[in-house]
């Protein structure tokens, strides 16, 4: 009863990738090869964005005008998402104070062992 | 496997020697150029941390542990940590958002200083990640040393 389970999951799973693959065929471009960008960083507010063209022209420029950093991904993480840069370094924090707990009892790191005796 | 002889081999010794220096350099490159070049604080964290596990390839964990000094690394990567909230409530003192990027309109497009706090924000984290990441890889590889009286010898 179980493989028919997963027998009949994994076919509905296989019939929906193979019709979303169909599908994805009638899609636009997301980047097209009439795209000016001049225009678009002189007058990025009236540029004309009804057909699909390139998005990354169009974060290239933003974010030159609003941190000027050349690097987008290093602008993008540490300025507009650096809430989440701030989560992620302290990710590496906890796993540093978890790490410490659980080999605490090793004692075998460092060459100071009459620091710990204080504790 | 005997493990009261420590035998080196003489091929990771070198590959260590040559690596770690390039290591180095490269990684506090990408750190300092994080807002110019591809790259940033996490990779080249990351690859400055790499030239921690070349000592303990090639000269095992006594010296590592000795050369790299653990309780200081520990709270380098705390003082990070203040140092990148700090530079996070520096929006805050100008009446703005949180993590806003202040004083970013100085110098031309291109210079290392004209991103303002992002260049900042970049060096705390790279410090941050480099002590942290090392701290953790040496923590874990110290399960793996002999202990200490077999390796007197």
């Amino acid at each position: 009863m179980k493989k028919v389970f997963i027998f009949a999951s994994l076919i509905i799973f296989f019939a929906a990738g193979i019709w979303g693959a169909f599908n994805m065929m009638s899609f636009q471009n997301t980047i097209s090869s009439d795209m000016d960008a001049v225009s678009l960083y002189n007058d990025p507010q009236h540029y004309d964005l009804s057909d699909a063209t390139g998005v990354a022209d169009i974060i290239v420029s933003e974010n030159l005008d609003k941190t000027k950093a050349v690097n987008a991904v290093t602008a993008i993480v540490f300025d507009f998402r650096g809430y989440d840069t701030m989560g992620e370094s302290f990710i590496l924090l906890t796993a540093i104070s978890g790490s410490m707990a659980i080999l605490r009892k090793s004692k075998k790191w460092g060459e100071d062992d009459h620091d710990e005796e204080e504790h | 496997m005997k493990k009261n002889i420590n035998v080196r081999h003489i091929i990771v010794k070198d590959a260590a020697d040559i690596f770690t220096p390039l290591s180095l350099v490269f990684g506090f490159y990408i750190i300092l150029h994080g807002n110019l070049s591809p790259g940033g604080g996490f990779q080249g964290g990351v690859m400055i941390a790499a030239s921690a596990v070349l000592i303990y390839l090639g000269y095992g964990f006594k010296t590592a542990s000795s050369a790299i000094n653990m309780e200081v690394i520990r709270k380098g990567e705390a003082i990070a940590a203040i140092c990148y909230t700090c530079l996070a409530l520096l929006g805050i003192f100008f009446g703005l958002n949180f993590c806003r990027n202040v004083f970013f309109n100085n110098g031309a497009i291109g210079d290392l200083l004209s991103s303002g706090t992002i260049a900042f924000m970049n060096y705390a984290v790279g410090f941050k990640v480099l002590t942290g990441v090392s701290f953790l890889i040496l923590l874990m590889v110290s399960l793996l040393a002999p202990d200490s009286d077999s390796e007197h010898k």
